[in-house]
């Protein structure tokens, strides 16, 4: 309570005095709650009824006391009294926590009058009541006779009513009724008007469960609207307790949870800028919901669309889709056998003749394939950008709506080659075993990939830059003699940082190189490790060196790539890892 | 045993401090937690022993010497009995919060509202939002019993009939004479005073609850012979429930099957033909069913049983001709069920 106080303080200034005629419209209401079968109005008002407690709480709090609140609204204790017997109220959690917080306001420590005396009375005696006695007097001497506490009976009963129902969720109609004919399948809209106010009871998890996951057969099968608000606002303040498989309904049937579930996974995964999204993403329900439910994968995506688009091209954002949509591949695969939903429905949008290509894994093909592969890729899509380009230099005569679906379909493919980013690296694996003659395909979609766009036509010109930094790296690496030529680190050092002039070429591509030199080429493993360090030292990019180790790392398990040198390949990064972490310490005790 | 009576001992004194002295002004939240521990503590021991005769016993005789000396130091002392026990937190929980003194916090504490996952792992976990979680207990089953046809007989009733069978499972287990477990279904009979009806629906789903072992079949079979001894209630059952749950009891039991369709003899025997209204009815004091019910009650005992038909038929045209074996209707009340029933 105390902590409500400075928050009051600050809100008192702009905070509107408490509207007679509002307590009014809320005592008429709460009366006429009391009388007849009113469960539809009640859970129809629930979540307005508890923004007007809170502002109720919070005139209470301000009041400095209980004589003056019943001054300034006359009618509080029986609007509060009502609302203590009214079971919609006091099932929610939220509504019975308000409820209460109103109570103890209304509470005197040291009562100074009779009126506050009385009020004192009785809180204490409806709270007593309400807690302690049973309306049902045959069942209260049952349960004396046969040595059930109350509390355990009342559990026992939740319990059984839950069950039952579920029972009857399970009954669903054949679909093609008849319209006009009633069917079992009435009772699944009641059922959900009802659990409004239970969403937030542990014991009624069972049955909301049961309501979200019965298969939708019957037109009149709907849940209700208040019940699936009611669910998504319980889920944004972490009250729902429901088990996997519902929550995945949930998500299915309610866009607003989903898209809460997805941003609040991107910030946890982009937050911690250590680690990349691998363990997050596994221990995450998303990916087997996108394998259960087309549709949900079909607005995960977009949303991530938008996310690609807003960061520009920032590398953690793209990592992370790429390794949602590989565990995304990987749940379908397990799904297989009980849905078959093609490719096609999966990834409506991107050109469908580059789809099969690149969701193939590379440890899918022969090494031997992969570069003839990523030389077709490259082509496929540089010739996709040509059409864009010569669309854009085309005549006037051009609407702008196919222009539009031109760009549309180049940022198709990009997205596409974001989600299966595992052959860019590739790429840039066979890049550092290259001669230079074949760099040409594997850089330009290297290139392609960190810079989408060809505003002003820079794509020729960081062509030229790309190659001129594989060839620095790989002299840099290949050469000899010992002590490094400082003058050539200090050239690559000055590639890595972030450059003003355009067109510049993004430092993770670079660094992505260096990274990849220094694991895959066969040189002696301390001049690959000094190259590493004193360049990632310099440029201060440690964290993003171990991310990119990581990564590498991660593909080679999950590719299964076993050749030769795969042993070799480990230890390499291994002892790459171990020099970073070294540095990532020592940077830190001279930090503290 | 020693160590568990002065337990005993001391939880009921707790309960009549709690309830009655100024000594809460001073509990704290780890006072209350503990003060519960020791209630649940005791329900525990209840649960134990209460099949247990011998032990049983001694308890029975510390909590009247503990009852003995509270009465001593507190004008209205809370007296404990060995049953009570079985609901000592529940006990506890009255006194405290009727009590006047009782320090506003530990209400607090008690009604506490917090969000499942805001609750900090705090070692009074057990007591924190004890009241609460009662109250949403409560209001949840009132939320959801208005959605009509749960089952057949309603959960509160199925619950309330699996209490029952379980003790007298336990009744039975044990070796209990018969006389005794009568007089707990006497009394519980009487409880239901003035819900007759309700009563009536928590013994068909005890009757009807699937039964797994042979211990458990032998409870049901006393509590159908108590019905046999107990024709009120038998009337009541047939006169009032519905006919699908007759049904089920009549394919389920074949004493129930005999018992009613014994009643429903008797009922016949019992009717007079009313001149004033054109039919069978029955005695002005003892009205439960009309001729017609009287006669869908035995198309439907066909229907379920249809080996019994030819029996009763033969027996009702045996009475039909005891009585003159007229076929003027209004002369006899077998002739014209006869009748009734063959059409």
């Amino acid at each position: 309570m105390s902590q409500l106080q400075p928050l009051i303080q600050l809100q008192q200034a702009a905070e509107p005095p408490l509207d007679v005629q509002e307590m009014r419209f809320w005592l008429d209401k709460a009366v006429a709650w009391g009388q007849a079968d009113t469960q539809k109005d009640t859970t129809l008002h629930l979540s307005r009824l508890r923004d007007f407690l809170q502002q109720l709480l919070t005139h209470i709090n301000n009041m400095s006391s209980t004589t003056d609140t019943m001054k300034t609204l006359p009618l509080l204790g029986q609007f509060l009294g009502r609302l203590c017997w009214n079971p919609y109220v006091t099932a929610d959690a939220a509504g019975r926590r308000l409820l209460f917080q109103c109570l103890w306001g209304l509470y005197s420590e040291h009562p100074g009058n009779a009126v506050e005396r009385k009020a004192n009375q009785w809180i204490r005696k409806v709270l007593c009541q309400l807690a302690t006695e049973e309306d049902d007097d045959p069942a209260q001497a049952l349960m004396k006779q046969m040595g059930v506490p109350p509390k355990e009976y009342h559990l026992k009963v939740l319990t059984k009513m839950v069950a039952l129902l579920q029972e009857n969720i399970g009954k669903s109609c054949s679909s093609l009724c008849n319209i006009n004919q009633r069917c079992s399948c009435d009772n699944i809209l009641a059922t959900s008007e009802a659990c409004v106010p239970l969403v937030t009871c542990p014991e009624a998890a069972p049955l909301i469960g049961a309501l979200l996951q019965q298969p939708v057969t019957c037109v009149r099968a709907a849940l209700s609207e208040d019940f699936l608000d009611a669910l998504s606002s319980a889920y944004s303040s972490q009250c729902l307790s429901l088990e996997e498989q519902a929550v995945v309904s949930l998500w299915y049937h309610n866009l607003s949870s989903l898209e809460e579930a997805v941003l609040s996974l991107l910030e946890s995964a982009l937050t911690n800028s250590r680690s990349i999204p691998q363990k997050q993403l596994e221990q995450s329900l998303l990916p087997k919901a996108c394998a259960q439910h087309c549709s949900i994968f079909l607005v995960v995506n977009d949303i991530f669309r938008s996310i690609l688009k807003q960061a520009e091209g920032k590398e953690s954002v793209k990592c992370f889709i790429r390794t949602f949509t590989s565990c995304f591949l990987r749940e379908l695969a397990l799904q297989q056998h009980q849905t078959s939903v093609s490719l096609k429905a999966m990834f409506p949008q991107s050109p469908q003749s580059l789809l099969l290509p690149l969701l193939t894994r590379p440890s899918e093909m022969p090494r031997e394939a992969w570069r003839r592969h990523l030389n077709w890729l490259s082509g496929s899509l540089q010739r996709l950008t040509e059409e864009e380009e010569e669309g854009e230099e085309g005549d006037g005569g051009n609407s702008s709506s196919t222009r539009f679906a031109r760009y549309r379909r180049v940022f198709e493919a990009w997205f596409l080659l974001v989600q299966c980013a595992h052959w860019v690296q590739v790429a840039v694996q066979l890049l550092v075993t290259s001669e230079p003659e074949d760099c040409g395909p594997l850089l330009w979609l290297l290139i392609f990939y960190h810079h989408p766009t060809n505003r002003g036509h820079h794509r020729a010109r960081q062509l030229v830059h790309g190659k001129e930094a594989w060839d620095h790296l790989r002299s840099l690496f290949l050469a000899s003699a010992r002590p490094l030529p400082v003058d050539r680190l200090q050239s690559l050092v000055a590639l890595l940082s972030p450059q003003s002039q355009q067109p510049s070429l993004s430092p993770s591509l670079t660094l992505n190189l260096l990274v990849h030199f220094a694991v895959f080429l066969q040189q002696s493993p301390s001049a690959s490790t000094d190259i590493l360090q004193t360049v990632v030292d310099r440029s201060g990019l440690v964290d993003e060196a171990e991310c990119v180790l990581s990564s590498l790392e991660l593909r080679l398990d999950e590719d299964n790539c076993l050749s030769s040198d795969t042993g070799r390949v480990h230890l390499r990064i291994q002892a790459l890892q171990n020099t970073l972490t070294r540095m990532h310490a020592a940077s830190n005790c001279a930090d503290n | 045993m020693e160590a568990v009576l002065k337990n005993v001992a001391s939880t009921t004194e707790l309960l009549s401090v709690a309830a009655l002295s100024g000594e809460v002004q001073r509990w704290d939240k780890q006072t209350l937690s503990r003060a519960f521990q020791w209630a649940r503590y005791c329900e525990h021991l209840f649960s134990r022993f209460h099949n247990n005769p011998a032990i049983r016993m001694l308890m029975e005789k510390q909590l009247q010497l503990t009852n003995q000396s509270l009465r001593a130091a507190f004008a209205e002392c809370i007296e404990v009995s060995f049953t009570d026990l079985s609901r000592c937190q529940h006990l506890l929980l009255v006194g405290l919060l009727k009590n006047p003194e009782l320090p506003i916090s530990i209400m607090k504490i008690l009604f506490d509202t917090a969000s499942p996952v805001n609750t900090q792992q705090s070692e009074c976990q057990d007591v924190t939002g004890f009241c609460s979680h009662i109250i949403q207990c409560k209001s949840a089953c009132k939320v959801l019993s208005p959605l009509a046809d749960l089952s057949a007989v309603g959960a509160d009733a199925e619950v309330q009939a699996a209490m029952l069978m379980e003790r007298l499972d336990a009744l039975l287990s044990q070796g209990s004479e018969a006389c005794r477990t009568e007089h707990i279904l006497d009394s519980v009979l009487r409880g239901f005073e003035g819900a007759a009806g309700h009563f009536c629906l928590v013994i068909a789903a005890a009757l009807l609850t699937k039964k797994n072992s042979a211990a458990q079949c032998a409870s049901q079979d006393f509590l159908l012979d108590w019905l046999q001894k107990e024709q009120s209630v038998l009337q009541h059952m047939c006169s009032a429930l519905p006919a699908t749950l007759i049904i089920d009891l009549t394919k389920g039991h074949l004493k129930f099957r005999d018992a009613y369709c014994d009643l429903l003899k008797k009922w016949a025997s019992d009717m007079e033909y009313s001149i004033s209204e054109g039919e069978w009815v029955q005695p002005r004091r003892n009205r439960t069913v009309s001729f017609n019910r009287l006669t869908e009650h035995f198309l439907g005992l066909f229907e379920t049983c249809p080996s019994l038909r030819e029996d009763v038929i033969k027996e009702l045209n045996d009475l039909k001709m005891s009585d003159g074996d007229f076929d003027v209707r209004g002369l006899s009340v077998w002739g014209d069920l006869l009748s009734a029933v063959n059409t």
